[in-house]
């Protein structure tokens, strides 16, 4: 591909053949540098050939030179000036500013002019003066010589110095278009894309960079959840962050003196909330004095805490009483511990609830295998297992390559005790799996923490299959 | 879940099951098996099977789920001639005693086995002896045949367990390692609840034993109390002692009580917890037999009474028993829960994702077309971040997670902060819950859903991050939202505005004031936007 000052190179050249870098230069107006920096380029790519090498004597006008070919010499302008009749110095020199010493030397000397007192009176009416002449001559490209060349350099109008020559021949046609970056509407439109050459780009360099949107990893695993779980015909649910004691442990009968429920277990908020109005509060008391022995206080269980287990969406959804229900939810808990590559203060649980009259604790663990399979876990095992609020209770393992059996979920049927102080008869299967350790699982996360990393690089950078 | 660790070699003796057999049946059992050193096994046993925290009654619940030994034990019982006088402590009102004979503290594993059981009881039904205390002592070592529980006064003098010299129980309370943890549970008015013999104190419940009864390897009878503050836990405690002791060979001697609402003690009490086979077949969704179903629960090592309706006779060490779904439970582990057929798909149901899902889903997919990197941060956050009424924790672990996020806005902030040697421009977005002030509910906070989005460049101006939002939001709700300006010292002044849709506020925007950013350490100029989704919701 050519640059365009190449192609007006080459077009010039095509015309004769064989010419010189400075007949170059002048014929298609660039300066003489970008002429030899452009041969050399066009010889490398093997279009031309340098024949010959020369140095010469030129003669160049100065910057004064180009001036005086421009205005004309100073004792010309004097002349002109006077066009004829004698006029005051003062007059002259503030017609010509500095320029007035010079002609007015050059135009006694010459001749050209007399002074009477103040007074220039001039002797020719006209004068163009040969130094003009030669100046305009170089200009057109004829050089000066003789006397009038030894003028011209006392007079520092022209200098003389050593420029290099190459006479170049063109080794062969090249289509020579010009050369375009962009394709334009305006191109399109006329059809003179024809016309051009479109510039290649460097395509095997790296681009720069590019900021895409791109969807959160875990939050991606979490909707899959969502859609298997609504795939098996349960409607999502949810609830709140702060909760009573009361959904959180009371309604799943876990007693007030449990240890579960002492303070290092759930993160304190300052505070009381307020108990169901219904029955749900006297039953709920009644149960436990019954089987756990102590005496249930109602202000223990108003007291606020940050959910420790979703379940306590569970315990909202029952406090309604539903007759049937499949529902899920997919929230955080929150449980003080220390903070490390496999632990964190909050993490989501998935907990489901089926209200079903018929439904039996073999159900349970077939929708159990369901949802694990649905997750991509093969091979699934059920061990007995203790929760206080169900029974039978069953703690679900599943098969990992390379890690074997992992403890996935917690499950059962609600107990009685759970469910009929809500008003609820029917058989209630009802589960809680814990999703980030899954998530690192499946996604392949090491550190907990990156579930949820700060670092955009690192989300930028996570493959998405 | 407790945990107790136990002889390897000895379990496998006393059950004939080798290490394998072990794992898969005490699967079967609830519980855990692994090895800690070359002798011995860490088993983790679930909080309501407290007969298996410890070795007798491992041993006894293996018998019988391999079929060795089913039903109840008959365990020998003897009355002696001792006697428990309880009389009026007001803080710890509840006493019982036994004695054990022909027990075995060596090897030294089984007196460390006999000493975990009594610790593992404390933290469990005990809670941490505030419920129940337990004091073992050697019997050879008690003077006479008349055990008190009385009140004492602090200054009552004896040699608490492992000391040297004779100290006041106010001492004892004050400068032991026992005293300090548990001296507060039971004392009150200058008295502390005290078992005595004739010759003074056994031990001050709940927290420490007389060093002169002390239990050795050569001890071969035991006198056991056990006190605490409700009845039938202390109850179920002896009895989960004295059936633990008598698996392994104990003679348990019965000791007479007075003061107490029993005669006897240990009571060895028995229950009867009827249940109809065909509730426990259609609560577990299997067809056992009447005879099959005797035999599961004798393999859980009770028994059945069949003359009339079935009822099991929930022995003393099964305390875990309630209805009959607990029945159920039991046949369901004997039976195997590896036995159950699974069957799928079995739902006629249409499932749904909540509205808020539904809006999530969409608004991330145009927030991506729009160039946004989706994230993700904790609930959780620094009290010092947030700005307005948020929710404080009262223990919080870290002055780093002290409150609940208000706003997704400091969120957004530290992200960024996080990120300013990332490739720039950094466009991020996220949708989550806060916490609010909401006196309508019942715990008078509620979660509100925000969507947040952010941009940090090396310079930014407002309609960078308007006009995306802009398109969004239009995109999902067919109507151009309007803007009105809106001054904050969030923003920089005259630079944010609030986003109105159909005459309701849903959020604001603008470009974040230097003043903040220098509180979040960022160096580079940042747009911020955030909308209530909920608000959002109600204008849809």
């Amino acid at each position: 591909m050519l640059s365009e000052n190449e192609i007006k190179i080459l077009d010039f050249l095509k015309r004769r053949k064989e010419s010189t870098s400075q007949e170059i230069a002048e014929g298609i107006g660039l300066p003489l540098s970008s002429v030899f920096s452009i041969i050399a380029t066009l010889e490398s790519k093997g279009i031309v050939k340098v024949i010959s090498e020369e140095t010469r004597k030129v003669v160049r006008l100065t910057d004064e030179g180009k001036l005086r070919a421009e205005q004309g010499l100073p004792e010309d302008r004097l002349v002109t000036l006077l066009n004829g009749r004698p006029l005051k110095i003062q007059e002259l020199r503030n017609a010509l500013g500095k320029d007035f010493e010079i002609g007015f030397g050059w135009a006694r000397r010459k001749g050209l002019i007399t002074l009477e007192n103040d007074t220039v009176i001039p002797k020719v009416s006209q004068y163009v003066s040969p130094e003009y002449t030669a100046l305009k001559d170089l200009q057109a490209g004829k050089e000066p010589t003789g006397e009038v060349l030894e003028i011209l350099l006392r007079r520092k109008l022209v200098e003389v110095k050593e420029e290099k020559m190459l006479r170049v021949r063109l080794l062969r046609e090249v289509e020579t278009r010009p050369a375009e970056l962009y394709v334009t509407h305006e191109m399109l439109t006329t059809g003179s894309w024809r016309e051009y050459e479109f510039k290649p780009y460097n395509v095997e360099a790296n681009p720069p960079f590019f900021p895409i949107g791109k969807t959160h990893y875990f939050r991606d695993f979490i909707e899959k959840v969502k859609d298997l779980m609504v795939g098996l015909g349960f409607v999502e649910v949810s609830g709140d962050f702060v909760e009573t004691e009361f959904f959180n442990f009371d309604m799943l009968f876990q007693p007030q003196d449990h240890p579960a429920r002492e303070i290092h277990d759930s993160f304190v908020i300052e505070g009381k909330g307020n108990l169901p109005g219904s029955d749900l509060v006297r039953k709920v008391k009644e149960v436990h004095e019954k089987w756990w022995r102590y005496s249930w206080s109602e202000d223990n269980a108003r007291r606020l805490v940050l959910r420790s287990q979703t379940t306590a969406v569970t315990a909202r959804v029952l406090s309604s009483a539903p007759k049937r229900i499949r529902a899920f939810t997919i929230g955080k808990v929150f449980r003080p511990d220390s903070i490390d590559a496999t632990h964190l203060i909050e993490f989501h649980q998935m907990d489901g609830l089926v209200i079903e009259e018929d439904f039996t604790f073999r159900d349970l663990l077939s929708t159990l295998r369901d949802i694990f399979q649905g997750l991509g876990v093969k091979q699934v095992k059920f061990k007995p297992g203790y929760f206080p609020f169900t029974e039978p209770s069953v703690e679900v393992y599943g098969f990992i390559e390379g890690l074997g059996w992992v403890e996935m979920a917690g499950a059962g049927l609600l107990r009685k005790e759970v469910t009929e102080p809500a008003g609820v008869f029917s058989p209630a299967g009802a589960w809680g799996i814990g999703i980030d350790r899954l998530a690192m699982l499946f996604l392949g996360v090491k550190d907990i923490r990156d579930l949820y990393s700060l670092d955009i690089e690192y989300l930028r950078s996570r493959r998405v299959i | 879940m407790p945990t107790i660790n136990l002889n390897k070699w000895i379990l496998q003796d006393m059950t004939g099951l080798n290490e394998q057999e072990l794992v898969d049946y005490l699967f079967k059992l609830k519980s855990e098996v692994s090895p800690v050193s070359q002798d011995e096994y860490s088993i983790e046993v679930n909080a309501d099977r407290l007969d298996m925290l410890s070795l007798g009654g491992i041993v006894r619940a293996l018998k019988g789920i391999t079929g060795k030994e089913l039903g109840e034990p008959s365990y020998p019982v003897k009355d002696t001639d001792y006697i428990l006088e309880v009389e009026k402590v007001t803080s710890r009102p509840y006493a019982l005693a036994c004695v054990v004979y022909n027990v075995k503290l060596s090897p030294d594993f089984y007196l460390k086995e006999l000493i975990q059981f009594q610790e593992k009881l404390h933290d469990t039904i005990g809670r941490r002896r505030k419920k129940v205390a337990i004091g073992i002592h050697d019997l050879e070592k008690v003077e006479g045949k008349i055990i008190r529980y009385a009140p004492v006064s602090l200054s009552t003098t004896f040699i608490p367990l492992n000391q040297e010299r004779e100290m006041s129980v106010r001492d004892v309370l004050q400068e032991t390692p026992q005293g300090k943890q548990y001296g507060n549970i039971s004392v009150w008015d200058s008295n502390s609840p005290a078992i005595m013999d004739e010759r003074g104190i056994l031990s001050v419940p709940p927290v420490i034993n007389s060093d002169r009864t002390k239990i050795t390897g050569n001890t071969k009878s035991l006198l056991i109390d056990v006190t605490g503050t409700n009845f039938e836990s202390v109850m179920e405690t002896m009895d989960l002692l004295a059936t633990a002791l008598a698996e392994l060979g104990g003679i348990i001697g019965r000791v007479k009580v007075r003061g107490m609402s029993v005669d006897r003690s240990p009571v060895l009490r028995h229950t009867s917890v009827p249940f109809s086979l065909d509730d426990v077949n259609k609560r577990l969704g299997i067809h056992v037999s009447r005879d099959e179903a005797i035999n599961l629960i004798r393999m859980m090592r009770m028994e059945v009474e069949t003359n009339k309706d079935l009822a099991v006779i929930v022995p003393p060490y099964r305390v875990d028993i309630m209805n009959y779904t607990d029945v159920a439970e039991d046949i369901a582990m004997a039976y195997g829960y590896d036995r159950f057929t699974l069957e799928s798909g079995r739902t006629a149901s249409r499932g749904s994702l909540s509205e808020k899902s539904e809006i999530y889903r969409k608004l991330r997919t145009l927030l991506v077309g729009a160039g946004f990197q989706e994230v993700y941060t904790l609930v959780l956050t620094k009290s010092s971040y947030q700005r307005g009424e948020a929710v404080n924790i009262a223990n919080p672990i870290s002055v780093e997670y002290d409150s609940v996020r208000n706003s997704l806005l400091w969120n957004s902030l530290v992200f960024l902060s996080n990120n300013q040697h990332s490739r720039f421009p950094v466009r991020i977005f996220e949708i989550g819950d806060v916490v609010n002030r909401d006196e309508s509910k019942d715990t008078k906070y509620s979660n509100s859903t925000r969507l947040s989005m952010a941009i940090m460049d090396s310079r930014v101006s407002y309609e960078m991050l308007q006009a995306p939002l802009h398109e969004v939001l239009l995109n999902l709700l067919g109507v151009a939202p309007s803007y009105r300006r809106f001054e904050s010292d969030i923003f920089m002044k005259g630079r944010s505005a609030e986003v109105v849709v159909k005459g309701e506020t849903i959020g604001r925007l603008g470009e974040a004031n230097p003043e903040l950013l220098r509180s979040f350490g960022l160096l580079y100029p940042v747009l911020l936007a955030e909308l209530d989704l909920d608000a959002l919701r109600r204008v849809m």
